[in-house]
Protein backbone atom coordinates (compact mmCIF):
# COMPACT_ATOMS: atom_id res chain seq x y z
CA UNK A 1 0.00 0.00 0.00
CA UNK A 2 1.54 3.31 -1.09
CA UNK A 3 1.44 6.02 1.97
CA UNK A 4 0.82 9.86 1.51
CA UNK A 5 3.89 11.92 3.00
CA UNK A 6 1.36 13.79 4.40
CA UNK A 7 0.41 10.66 6.50
CA UNK A 8 3.98 9.76 7.95
CA UNK A 9 4.19 9.38 11.53
CA UNK A 10 5.61 12.47 13.35
CA UNK A 11 7.92 12.37 16.33
CA UNK A 12 4.91 13.90 18.64
CA UNK A 13 3.01 10.99 17.87
CA UNK A 14 6.18 8.29 18.26
CA UNK A 15 6.71 10.08 22.04
CA UNK A 16 2.88 9.69 22.47
CA UNK A 17 2.37 5.97 21.24
CA UNK A 18 5.69 5.13 23.36
CA UNK A 19 4.64 6.61 26.37
CA UNK A 20 1.29 5.00 25.86
CA UNK A 21 2.73 1.59 25.56
CA UNK A 22 4.56 1.88 28.89
CA UNK A 23 1.60 3.23 30.64
CA UNK A 24 -0.41 0.35 29.38
CA UNK A 25 2.44 -2.34 30.29
CA UNK A 26 3.39 -0.23 33.80
CA UNK A 27 0.90 -3.43 35.18
CA UNK A 28 2.38 -6.20 33.70
CA UNK A 29 6.02 -5.08 34.40
CA UNK A 30 5.01 -4.66 38.10
CA UNK A 31 4.15 -7.97 38.19
CA UNK A 32 7.33 -9.35 36.39
CA UNK A 33 9.53 -7.50 38.56
CA UNK A 34 7.86 -8.75 42.13
CA UNK A 35 8.78 -12.33 40.89
CA UNK A 36 12.68 -11.18 41.25
CA UNK A 37 12.45 -9.65 44.41
CA UNK A 38 12.20 -11.16 48.24
CA UNK A 39 9.23 -10.66 50.40
CA UNK A 40 10.80 -7.85 52.43
CA UNK A 41 11.59 -6.02 49.32
CA UNK A 42 8.30 -6.48 47.90
CA UNK A 43 6.91 -4.97 51.18
CA UNK A 44 9.67 -2.17 50.77
CA UNK A 45 8.06 1.34 50.39
CA UNK A 46 9.68 3.71 48.25
CA UNK A 47 10.12 0.70 46.28
CA UNK A 48 14.30 0.11 45.50
CA UNK A 49 14.09 0.73 41.69
CA UNK A 50 17.69 -0.66 41.50
CA UNK A 51 17.83 -4.38 43.34
CA UNK A 52 19.81 -7.51 43.13
CA UNK A 53 17.57 -9.56 41.71
CA UNK A 54 16.81 -12.99 43.54
CA UNK A 55 15.68 -15.91 41.82
CA UNK A 56 14.60 -17.40 45.61
CA UNK A 57 10.79 -17.53 44.10
CA UNK A 58 11.45 -19.81 41.42
CA UNK A 59 13.64 -22.28 43.30
CA UNK A 60 11.33 -22.35 46.13
CA UNK A 61 8.47 -23.12 43.44
CA UNK A 62 10.82 -25.59 41.69
CA UNK A 63 10.81 -27.59 44.64
CA UNK A 64 7.09 -27.07 45.97
CA UNK A 65 4.14 -29.13 44.19
CA UNK A 66 4.12 -26.54 41.65
CA UNK A 67 5.92 -28.23 39.65
CA UNK A 68 3.36 -31.03 39.23
CA UNK A 69 0.79 -28.79 38.52
CA UNK A 70 2.62 -26.96 35.52
CA UNK A 71 2.78 -30.56 34.18
CA UNK A 72 -0.66 -31.42 34.52
CA UNK A 73 -0.91 -27.86 32.35
CA UNK A 74 1.11 -28.99 29.78
CA UNK A 75 -0.33 -32.91 29.79
CA UNK A 76 -3.61 -31.46 29.69
CA UNK A 77 -3.36 -28.52 26.96
CA UNK A 78 -1.10 -30.75 24.79
CA UNK A 79 -3.21 -33.87 24.57
CA UNK A 80 -6.32 -31.87 24.12
CA UNK A 81 -4.38 -29.93 21.10
CA UNK A 82 -3.21 -33.46 19.57
CA UNK A 83 -7.09 -34.46 19.87
CA UNK A 84 -8.84 -31.65 18.17
CA UNK A 85 -6.19 -31.47 15.54
CA UNK A 86 -6.76 -35.41 14.63
CA UNK A 87 -10.34 -35.15 14.51
CA UNK A 88 -10.76 -31.88 13.39
CA UNK A 89 -8.70 -31.13 10.34
CA UNK A 90 -10.29 -33.62 8.44
CA UNK A 91 -13.47 -32.33 8.97
CA UNK A 92 -12.69 -28.95 7.95
CA UNK A 93 -11.03 -30.45 4.73
CA UNK A 94 -14.36 -31.87 4.15
CA UNK A 95 -16.13 -29.12 5.20
CA UNK A 96 -14.08 -26.77 3.24
CA UNK A 97 -15.14 -28.86 -0.24
CA UNK A 98 -18.76 -28.80 1.24
CA UNK A 99 -21.20 -26.21 0.37
CA UNK A 100 -24.25 -28.05 2.10
CA UNK A 101 -27.30 -26.15 3.72
CA UNK A 102 -25.94 -27.54 6.74
CA UNK A 103 -22.85 -25.39 7.11
CA UNK A 104 -24.78 -22.01 7.94
CA UNK A 105 -26.33 -24.01 11.10
CA UNK A 106 -22.62 -25.48 12.24
CA UNK A 107 -21.24 -22.43 12.01
CA UNK A 108 -23.93 -21.53 14.21
CA UNK A 109 -23.18 -24.63 16.68
CA UNK A 110 -19.59 -23.47 16.69
CA UNK A 111 -20.13 -20.41 17.77
CA UNK A 112 -22.15 -21.12 20.44
CA UNK A 113 -19.56 -23.43 22.11
CA UNK A 114 -17.49 -20.20 21.75
CA UNK A 115 -19.84 -17.99 23.53
CA UNK A 116 -21.27 -20.11 26.29
CA UNK A 117 -20.24 -19.51 29.82
CA UNK A 118 -18.27 -22.77 30.99
CA UNK A 119 -20.35 -22.95 33.78
CA UNK A 120 -22.59 -24.42 30.93
CA UNK A 121 -20.76 -27.24 30.81
CA UNK A 122 -19.14 -27.11 33.99
CA UNK A 123 -22.12 -28.47 35.84
CA UNK A 124 -23.16 -31.47 33.47
CA UNK A 125 -19.46 -32.47 32.93
CA UNK A 126 -18.93 -32.61 36.91
CA UNK A 127 -21.76 -34.75 37.53
CA UNK A 128 -20.98 -37.00 34.51
CA UNK A 129 -17.07 -37.11 35.90
CA UNK A 130 -18.69 -37.75 39.95
CA UNK A 131 -19.89 -40.64 38.32
CA UNK A 132 -17.75 -42.55 36.43
CA UNK A 133 -14.74 -41.40 38.43
CA UNK A 134 -13.11 -39.07 36.15
CA UNK A 135 -12.67 -36.32 38.45
CA UNK A 136 -9.14 -34.72 39.75
CA UNK A 137 -7.57 -36.17 36.28
CA UNK A 138 -5.71 -34.87 33.35
CA UNK A 139 -8.24 -37.04 31.33
CA UNK A 140 -11.36 -35.34 32.55
CA UNK A 141 -9.41 -31.98 31.74
CA UNK A 142 -8.63 -33.04 27.92
CA UNK A 143 -12.25 -34.03 27.31
CA UNK A 144 -13.21 -30.55 28.33
CA UNK A 145 -10.73 -28.49 27.04
CA UNK A 146 -11.78 -30.52 23.55
CA UNK A 147 -14.79 -29.53 23.57
CA UNK A 148 -13.92 -25.71 22.82
CA UNK A 149 -10.85 -26.80 21.07
CA UNK A 150 -12.48 -29.28 18.29
CA UNK A 151 -15.26 -26.75 17.29
CA UNK A 152 -12.37 -23.52 16.85
CA UNK A 153 -10.04 -25.98 14.64
CA UNK A 154 -12.74 -26.93 12.45
CA UNK A 155 -13.40 -22.90 12.19
CA UNK A 156 -9.70 -21.70 12.06
CA UNK A 157 -8.35 -24.54 8.95
CA UNK A 158 -11.07 -23.84 6.35
CA UNK A 159 -9.85 -20.81 5.35
CA UNK A 160 -6.22 -22.74 4.96
CA UNK A 161 -7.81 -25.22 3.15
CA UNK A 162 -10.00 -22.93 0.40
CA UNK A 163 -6.23 -21.62 -0.42
CA UNK A 164 -5.41 -24.60 -1.78
CA UNK A 165 -5.52 -24.04 -5.40
CA UNK A 166 -8.13 -26.83 -7.08
CA UNK A 167 -6.05 -27.10 -10.11
CA UNK A 168 -3.67 -28.52 -7.61
CA UNK A 169 -6.11 -31.46 -6.46
CA UNK A 170 -7.64 -32.16 -9.92
CA UNK A 171 -4.21 -32.69 -11.59
CA UNK A 172 -4.05 -35.20 -8.67
CA UNK A 173 -7.13 -36.77 -9.83
CA UNK A 174 -6.30 -37.47 -13.20
CA UNK A 175 -3.65 -38.90 -12.38
CA UNK A 176 -5.86 -41.59 -10.26
CA UNK A 177 -4.83 -40.48 -6.57
CA UNK A 178 -7.42 -41.56 -4.69
CA UNK A 179 -8.66 -38.19 -2.28
CA UNK A 180 -7.19 -39.65 0.54
CA UNK A 181 -3.89 -39.51 -0.69
CA UNK A 182 -4.44 -36.15 -2.06
CA UNK A 183 -5.21 -34.70 1.38
CA UNK A 184 -2.29 -36.42 3.32
CA UNK A 185 0.21 -35.82 0.59
CA UNK A 186 -0.64 -32.85 -1.25
CA UNK A 187 -3.21 -30.93 1.14
CA UNK A 188 -1.79 -31.07 4.22
CA UNK A 189 1.68 -30.10 3.95
CA UNK A 190 0.65 -26.80 1.98
CA UNK A 191 -1.54 -25.98 4.92
CA UNK A 192 1.14 -27.23 7.60
CA UNK A 193 1.45 -22.91 8.58
CA UNK A 194 -2.49 -23.01 9.26
CA UNK A 195 -2.19 -26.41 11.25
CA UNK A 196 0.53 -24.84 13.99
CA UNK A 197 -0.95 -21.24 13.96
CA UNK A 198 -4.38 -23.56 15.15
CA UNK A 199 -2.24 -25.71 17.05
CA UNK A 200 -0.86 -22.76 18.77
CA UNK A 201 -4.11 -20.70 19.70
CA UNK A 202 -5.52 -24.32 21.21
CA UNK A 203 -2.56 -25.07 23.31
CA UNK A 204 -3.14 -21.50 24.76
CA UNK A 205 -6.93 -21.47 25.03
CA UNK A 206 -6.20 -24.91 26.92
CA UNK A 207 -3.69 -23.55 29.00
CA UNK A 208 -5.22 -20.23 30.16
CA UNK A 209 -8.44 -22.14 31.66
CA UNK A 210 -9.02 -21.41 35.29
CA UNK A 211 -12.66 -22.35 35.82
CA UNK A 212 -12.60 -26.01 34.49
CA UNK A 213 -9.80 -26.80 36.72
CA UNK A 214 -10.88 -25.37 39.54
CA UNK A 215 -14.44 -27.41 39.31
CA UNK A 216 -13.15 -30.62 37.81
CA UNK A 217 -9.72 -30.79 40.10
CA UNK A 218 -8.61 -31.19 43.40
CA UNK A 219 -5.11 -32.34 43.95
CA UNK A 220 -3.90 -34.57 41.98
CA UNK A 221 -4.60 -33.09 37.89
CA UNK A 222 -4.70 -29.47 40.04
CA UNK A 223 -2.68 -26.69 36.73
CA UNK A 224 -0.74 -24.29 37.02
CA UNK A 225 -3.58 -21.47 37.35
CA UNK A 226 -5.14 -23.34 39.82
CA UNK A 227 -2.18 -23.64 41.93
CA UNK A 228 -0.99 -20.03 42.03
CA UNK A 229 -4.68 -18.79 43.17
CA UNK A 230 -4.13 -21.12 46.03
CA UNK A 231 -0.99 -19.60 47.45
CA UNK A 232 -3.23 -16.85 48.41
CA UNK A 233 -5.75 -18.60 50.14
CA UNK A 234 -3.22 -21.68 52.44
CA UNK A 235 0.18 -20.37 52.08
CA UNK A 236 -0.16 -17.15 54.09
CA UNK A 237 -0.15 -14.43 51.13
CA UNK A 238 3.77 -15.16 50.06
CA UNK A 239 3.67 -12.31 47.67
CA UNK A 240 6.70 -13.17 45.83
CA UNK A 241 5.86 -17.32 45.00
CA UNK A 242 2.76 -15.38 43.99
CA UNK A 243 4.25 -13.13 41.72
CA UNK A 244 6.90 -16.07 40.14
CA UNK A 245 4.03 -18.64 40.07
CA UNK A 246 1.80 -16.21 37.82
CA UNK A 247 5.01 -15.04 35.58
CA UNK A 248 5.87 -18.82 35.14
CA UNK A 249 2.17 -18.93 34.02
CA UNK A 250 2.42 -16.45 31.71
CA UNK A 251 5.84 -17.04 29.77
CA UNK A 252 4.70 -19.95 27.67
CA UNK A 253 1.28 -17.81 26.35
CA UNK A 254 3.97 -14.73 26.25
CA UNK A 255 6.48 -16.48 23.78
CA UNK A 256 3.59 -18.68 21.38
CA UNK A 257 1.22 -15.90 21.00
CA UNK A 258 3.58 -13.28 19.69
CA UNK A 259 4.36 -16.28 17.46
CA UNK A 260 0.50 -16.00 15.64
CA UNK A 261 -0.14 -12.85 16.25
CA UNK A 262 -1.99 -12.83 13.11
CA UNK A 263 -4.38 -14.89 13.71
CA UNK A 264 -5.14 -13.79 17.36
CA UNK A 265 -8.40 -12.31 15.92
CA UNK A 266 -9.33 -14.85 13.91
CA UNK A 267 -9.42 -17.33 16.46
CA UNK A 268 -11.38 -14.89 19.17
CA UNK A 269 -14.05 -14.18 16.75
CA UNK A 270 -14.39 -17.61 15.88
CA UNK A 271 -17.40 -18.33 13.99
CA UNK A 272 -19.07 -14.99 13.29
CA UNK A 273 -16.21 -13.10 11.52
CA UNK A 274 -13.91 -14.54 8.43
CA UNK A 275 -11.20 -14.37 9.64
CA UNK B 1 -21.56 -45.60 -13.34
CA UNK B 2 -19.74 -43.48 -15.42
CA UNK B 3 -16.05 -42.40 -14.13
CA UNK B 4 -17.00 -39.11 -12.66
CA UNK B 5 -20.07 -40.39 -10.88
CA UNK B 6 -17.44 -43.26 -8.90
CA UNK B 7 -15.19 -40.35 -8.47
CA UNK B 8 -17.52 -38.51 -7.14
CA UNK B 9 -18.73 -41.05 -4.55
CA UNK B 10 -15.31 -41.75 -3.35
CA UNK B 11 -14.88 -38.13 -3.05
CA UNK B 12 -18.43 -38.20 -0.68
CA UNK B 13 -17.51 -41.35 0.77
CA UNK B 14 -13.81 -39.69 2.28
CA UNK B 15 -16.28 -36.72 3.13
CA UNK B 16 -18.37 -38.63 5.78
CA UNK B 17 -15.02 -40.28 6.76
CA UNK B 18 -13.37 -37.07 7.75
CA UNK B 19 -16.74 -35.45 8.67
CA UNK B 20 -18.07 -38.52 11.30
CA UNK B 21 -15.75 -38.69 13.99
CA UNK B 22 -15.41 -34.84 14.72
CA UNK B 23 -19.06 -34.47 14.64
CA UNK B 24 -20.32 -37.60 17.03
CA UNK B 25 -17.29 -36.29 19.57
CA UNK B 26 -18.98 -32.80 19.44
CA UNK B 27 -22.17 -34.46 19.90
CA UNK B 28 -20.74 -36.41 22.96
CA UNK B 29 -18.63 -33.08 24.27
CA UNK B 30 -20.95 -30.43 23.98
CA UNK B 31 -24.06 -31.52 22.77
CA UNK B 32 -25.10 -34.33 25.54
CA UNK B 33 -23.99 -31.95 28.16
CA UNK B 34 -26.13 -29.04 26.67
CA UNK B 35 -29.40 -31.38 27.19
CA UNK B 36 -28.34 -32.52 30.47
CA UNK B 37 -28.55 -29.00 31.62
CA UNK B 38 -31.62 -28.37 30.30
CA UNK B 39 -32.27 -31.64 32.18
CA UNK B 40 -31.33 -31.42 35.51
CA UNK B 41 -32.60 -27.43 35.32
CA UNK B 42 -36.35 -28.72 35.57
CA UNK B 43 -35.49 -30.40 39.03
CA UNK B 44 -34.69 -29.29 42.48
CA UNK B 45 -31.20 -31.28 42.38
CA UNK B 46 -29.07 -31.07 45.21
CA UNK B 47 -25.98 -33.12 45.32
CA UNK B 48 -26.79 -33.80 49.20
CA UNK B 49 -30.24 -35.70 48.59
CA UNK B 50 -29.89 -38.52 46.12
CA UNK B 51 -32.82 -39.02 44.12
CA UNK B 52 -33.67 -35.33 43.51
CA UNK B 53 -31.68 -35.66 40.63
CA UNK B 54 -34.55 -37.59 38.56
CA UNK B 55 -37.52 -35.50 40.53
CA UNK B 56 -39.51 -34.08 37.71
CA UNK B 57 -42.66 -33.47 39.65
CA UNK B 58 -43.00 -29.70 39.35
CA UNK B 59 -40.61 -29.26 36.25
CA UNK B 60 -40.75 -25.58 35.97
CA UNK B 61 -40.48 -24.66 39.52
CA UNK B 62 -36.76 -23.38 39.23
CA UNK B 63 -38.14 -21.29 36.91
CA UNK B 64 -41.18 -19.73 38.36
CA UNK B 65 -38.71 -19.16 41.38
CA UNK B 66 -36.07 -16.82 39.54
CA UNK B 67 -37.79 -13.61 38.93
CA UNK B 68 -38.87 -13.40 43.03
CA UNK B 69 -35.30 -13.91 43.92
CA UNK B 70 -33.57 -10.75 44.51
CA UNK B 71 -29.70 -12.08 43.96
CA UNK B 72 -31.25 -13.48 40.77
CA UNK B 73 -32.60 -10.14 39.49
CA UNK B 74 -29.76 -8.11 41.12
CA UNK B 75 -26.72 -10.50 39.32
CA UNK B 76 -28.23 -9.29 36.07
CA UNK B 77 -28.45 -5.67 36.93
CA UNK B 78 -24.97 -6.02 37.96
CA UNK B 79 -23.85 -7.85 34.81
CA UNK B 80 -25.62 -4.88 32.90
CA UNK B 81 -23.65 -2.69 34.80
CA UNK B 82 -20.31 -4.57 34.06
CA UNK B 83 -20.94 -5.12 30.72
CA UNK B 84 -22.27 -1.59 29.95
CA UNK B 85 -19.23 0.29 31.02
CA UNK B 86 -16.62 -2.12 30.15
CA UNK B 87 -17.63 -2.33 26.33
CA UNK B 88 -17.96 1.29 25.97
CA UNK B 89 -14.88 1.73 28.00
CA UNK B 90 -13.55 -0.69 25.50
CA UNK B 91 -14.83 0.47 22.33
CA UNK B 92 -13.97 3.99 23.25
CA UNK B 93 -10.43 3.72 24.52
CA UNK B 94 -9.55 0.72 21.76
CA UNK B 95 -10.97 3.44 18.97
CA UNK B 96 -8.45 6.16 20.36
CA UNK B 97 -5.51 3.84 20.69
CA UNK B 98 -6.37 2.35 16.87
CA UNK B 99 -6.05 6.08 15.35
CA UNK B 100 -3.00 6.69 17.41
CA UNK B 101 -1.44 3.61 16.14
CA UNK B 102 -2.58 4.18 12.55
CA UNK B 103 0.33 5.03 10.90
CA UNK B 104 3.04 3.97 8.37
CA UNK B 105 6.06 3.50 10.77
CA UNK B 106 8.12 0.44 11.01
CA UNK B 107 8.52 0.91 14.80
CA UNK B 108 4.44 1.60 15.14
CA UNK B 109 4.81 -1.85 13.67
CA UNK B 110 7.02 -3.50 16.14
CA UNK B 111 5.38 -1.56 19.01
CA UNK B 112 1.27 -3.04 18.07
CA UNK B 113 2.57 -6.70 19.07
CA UNK B 114 3.41 -5.33 22.89
CA UNK B 115 -0.09 -3.52 23.05
CA UNK B 116 -1.33 -7.20 22.66
CA UNK B 117 0.19 -8.41 25.84
CA UNK B 118 -3.03 -7.66 28.26
CA UNK B 119 -5.40 -9.45 25.64
CA UNK B 120 -3.06 -12.72 25.52
CA UNK B 121 -2.19 -13.00 29.63
CA UNK B 122 -3.64 -15.93 31.21
CA UNK B 123 -7.02 -14.10 32.64
CA UNK B 124 -6.22 -16.04 35.98
CA UNK B 125 -2.86 -13.44 35.80
CA UNK B 126 -4.54 -10.64 34.84
CA UNK B 127 -6.66 -11.05 38.08
CA UNK B 128 -3.31 -11.81 40.22
CA UNK B 129 -2.00 -8.36 38.77
CA UNK B 130 -5.01 -6.30 39.97
CA UNK B 131 -5.07 -7.84 42.96
CA UNK B 132 -1.38 -6.78 43.45
CA UNK B 133 -2.37 -3.36 42.39
CA UNK B 134 -5.46 -3.58 44.75
CA UNK B 135 -3.69 -4.33 47.53
CA UNK B 136 -2.87 -1.32 49.56
CA UNK B 137 0.53 -3.18 51.67
CA UNK B 138 2.23 -3.55 48.74
CA UNK B 139 0.35 -1.51 45.68
CA UNK B 140 2.53 1.07 43.59
CA UNK B 141 -0.89 2.66 43.00
CA UNK B 142 -1.69 3.50 46.92
CA UNK B 143 2.12 4.24 47.46
CA UNK B 144 1.42 7.33 45.04
CA UNK B 145 -1.57 8.25 46.71
CA UNK B 146 -0.21 8.43 49.81
CA UNK B 147 3.03 10.36 48.55
CA UNK B 148 0.10 12.78 47.03
CA UNK B 149 -1.36 12.75 50.87
CA UNK B 150 -4.48 10.96 48.98
CA UNK B 151 -6.25 8.47 51.31
CA UNK B 152 -6.82 5.60 48.97
CA UNK B 153 -10.15 3.79 50.32
CA UNK B 154 -9.66 -0.13 49.66
CA UNK B 155 -11.41 -0.17 46.42
CA UNK B 156 -12.18 -3.89 46.19
CA UNK B 157 -13.77 -4.03 49.34
CA UNK B 158 -15.57 -0.40 49.39
CA UNK B 159 -19.28 -0.26 48.25
CA UNK B 160 -18.59 2.83 45.99
CA UNK B 161 -15.80 1.51 43.96
CA UNK B 162 -15.86 -2.34 44.17
CA UNK B 163 -17.58 -2.53 40.74
CA UNK B 164 -15.43 0.09 39.08
CA UNK B 165 -12.37 -1.70 40.41
CA UNK B 166 -13.39 -4.64 38.39
CA UNK B 167 -14.43 -2.82 35.16
CA UNK B 168 -10.84 -1.04 35.18
CA UNK B 169 -9.12 -4.49 35.29
CA UNK B 170 -11.38 -5.94 32.61
CA UNK B 171 -10.81 -2.70 30.23
CA UNK B 172 -7.28 -3.06 30.65
CA UNK B 173 -7.84 -6.88 29.66
CA UNK B 174 -9.78 -6.36 26.55
CA UNK B 175 -8.55 -2.77 25.20
CA UNK B 176 -6.29 -4.80 23.24
CA UNK B 177 -9.19 -6.44 21.44
CA UNK B 178 -11.21 -3.79 20.43
CA UNK B 179 -8.26 -2.08 19.32
CA UNK B 180 -6.78 -4.89 16.78
CA UNK B 181 -10.41 -5.35 15.00
CA UNK B 182 -10.57 -0.87 14.90
CA UNK B 183 -6.87 -1.23 13.39
CA UNK B 184 -7.66 -3.60 10.94
CA UNK B 185 -10.81 -1.66 9.75
CA UNK B 186 -9.23 1.68 9.80
CA UNK B 187 -5.95 0.18 7.79
CA UNK B 188 -8.78 -0.54 5.04
CA UNK B 189 -9.71 2.58 4.57
CA UNK B 190 -8.79 4.23 1.18
CA UNK B 191 -6.63 7.42 1.58
CA UNK B 192 -8.47 9.12 -0.96
CA UNK B 193 -11.20 9.26 0.86
CA UNK B 194 -10.03 11.41 3.77
CA UNK B 195 -7.54 13.47 0.85
CA UNK B 196 -10.89 14.25 -1.05
CA UNK B 197 -12.19 15.53 1.83
CA UNK B 198 -9.43 17.79 2.53
CA UNK B 199 -9.42 18.83 -0.98
CA UNK B 200 -13.39 19.89 0.03
CA UNK B 201 -11.68 22.16 2.83
CA UNK B 202 -12.82 19.31 5.70
CA UNK B 203 -11.39 20.25 9.15
CA UNK B 204 -10.23 16.52 11.09
CA UNK B 205 -12.65 16.60 13.17
CA UNK B 206 -15.10 16.23 10.02
CA UNK B 207 -12.92 13.57 8.18
CA UNK B 208 -13.29 12.12 11.18
CA UNK B 209 -17.15 12.05 11.45
CA UNK B 210 -18.22 11.95 8.00
CA UNK B 211 -15.17 9.55 6.40
CA UNK B 212 -13.73 7.52 9.33
CA UNK B 213 -16.41 7.12 11.54
CA UNK B 214 -19.21 5.55 8.79
CA UNK B 215 -16.31 3.20 8.03
CA UNK B 216 -15.28 1.64 11.24
CA UNK B 217 -18.79 1.81 12.81
CA UNK B 218 -19.80 -2.09 11.74
CA UNK B 219 -16.61 -3.08 13.38
CA UNK B 220 -16.99 -1.13 16.34
CA UNK B 221 -20.50 -2.60 16.83
CA UNK B 222 -19.39 -6.21 16.23
CA UNK B 223 -16.13 -5.89 18.31
CA UNK B 224 -18.50 -4.23 21.47
CA UNK B 225 -20.88 -7.12 20.62
CA UNK B 226 -18.14 -9.57 20.75
CA UNK B 227 -17.07 -7.93 24.13
CA UNK B 228 -21.04 -8.15 25.79
CA UNK B 229 -20.70 -11.82 25.33
CA UNK B 230 -17.41 -12.51 26.84
CA UNK B 231 -18.49 -9.75 29.59
CA UNK B 232 -20.67 -12.84 31.02
CA UNK B 233 -17.92 -14.91 31.59
CA UNK B 234 -15.63 -12.98 33.45
CA UNK B 235 -15.10 -14.86 36.39
CA UNK B 236 -11.46 -15.23 37.30
CA UNK B 237 -11.63 -10.83 38.16
CA UNK B 238 -14.70 -11.33 40.40
CA UNK B 239 -13.37 -14.69 42.04
CA UNK B 240 -10.29 -13.19 43.01
CA UNK B 241 -10.66 -9.18 43.72
CA UNK B 242 -14.03 -9.01 45.56
CA UNK B 243 -15.74 -12.77 44.90
CA UNK B 244 -18.93 -11.11 44.33
CA UNK B 245 -18.27 -8.40 47.59
CA UNK B 246 -19.03 -6.26 48.96
CA UNK B 247 -22.52 -7.88 49.95
CA UNK B 248 -22.97 -8.92 46.49
CA UNK B 249 -22.46 -5.49 44.89
CA UNK B 250 -20.32 -7.27 41.90
CA UNK B 251 -22.35 -10.99 41.59
CA UNK B 252 -22.56 -11.27 38.68
CA UNK B 253 -25.02 -14.08 37.03
CA UNK B 254 -22.67 -16.12 36.33
CA UNK B 255 -20.88 -15.72 39.46
CA UNK B 256 -23.90 -16.27 41.55
CA UNK B 257 -24.67 -19.07 39.14
CA UNK B 258 -21.09 -20.97 40.39
CA UNK B 259 -21.85 -20.37 43.82
CA UNK B 260 -25.16 -21.80 43.74
CA UNK B 261 -23.68 -25.47 41.89
CA UNK B 262 -20.81 -25.69 44.08
CA UNK B 263 -20.76 -23.49 46.84
CA UNK B 264 -24.54 -24.48 48.11
CA UNK B 265 -24.88 -27.71 45.96
CA UNK B 266 -28.18 -26.01 44.30
CA UNK B 267 -27.23 -27.48 41.34
CA UNK B 268 -31.05 -27.88 39.75
CA UNK B 269 -31.58 -24.34 40.70
CA UNK B 270 -28.11 -23.46 39.34
CA UNK B 271 -28.49 -25.22 35.82
CA UNK B 272 -31.44 -23.04 35.41
CA UNK B 273 -29.69 -19.71 35.93
CA UNK B 274 -27.24 -21.05 33.92
CA UNK B 275 -29.88 -22.13 30.73
CA UNK B 276 -31.75 -18.27 31.38
CA UNK B 277 -27.69 -17.04 30.74
CA UNK B 278 -27.95 -19.18 28.12
CA UNK B 279 -30.70 -17.76 26.29
CA UNK B 280 -29.58 -14.14 26.37
CA UNK B 281 -25.65 -15.21 25.17
CA UNK B 282 -27.65 -16.93 22.21
CA UNK B 283 -29.64 -14.13 21.99
CA UNK B 284 -27.30 -11.54 21.54
CA UNK B 285 -24.81 -14.26 19.30
CA UNK B 286 -27.42 -14.44 16.46
CA UNK B 287 -27.96 -10.94 16.33
CA UNK B 288 -23.99 -10.79 15.43
CA UNK B 289 -23.95 -13.44 13.03
CA UNK B 290 -26.71 -11.94 11.37
CA UNK B 291 -24.89 -8.63 11.44
CA UNK B 292 -21.63 -10.27 10.27
CA UNK B 293 -23.38 -11.91 7.23
CA UNK B 294 -24.90 -8.23 6.27
CA UNK B 295 -21.25 -6.72 6.29
CA UNK B 296 -20.02 -9.13 4.12
CA UNK B 297 -22.78 -8.96 1.61
CA UNK B 298 -21.42 -4.96 1.74
CA UNK B 299 -17.94 -6.35 1.57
Amino acid sequence: MSQPSAKRASAGRHIAIAVTLVVLLLPFLWLLQMSFKTNDQILQFPPPLIFTPTLSNYASLWHSAFTDSFVNSLLSASFSTALALLLGVPAAYALSKWAGRGKHSLSFAILLTRMAPPIAFTIPFFLFYRWIGLLDTVTGLVLVYTSFNLPLVVWMMQPFFETVPASLEEAALVDGARTRTIFTKIVLPMVAPGIAATAILCFLYAWNDFFFALILTRTNARTAPVAVVNFMNYEGWEWGKIAAGGSLVMAPVLIFSLAVRRYLVSGLTAGAVKG
Amino acid sequence: MTEEGLLDAERRRFNRFALAPSLIVLLLIAGLPAIYLIVVSFTPFQLTEPGSATDFSSPLRNYQLLPADPRFVNSLWVQLKLSAFGVAFQVLLGMLLARLLNVPSRFVEFARTFFLIPMVLPPIVVAVIWKVLYTPDISPLYYAASLLHVAMPELTSSVDFALISIIIADTWEWLPFTFLMVLAALQTIPDEFSEAALVDGANRLQIFWYVTLPFISPVLLISGMFRLIDSVKAFPLIFLLTSGGPGSLTEVTNYYAYLLAFDTNEIGYSSAVTVVMLLLVAAVSLGLVWMGKRREGFA
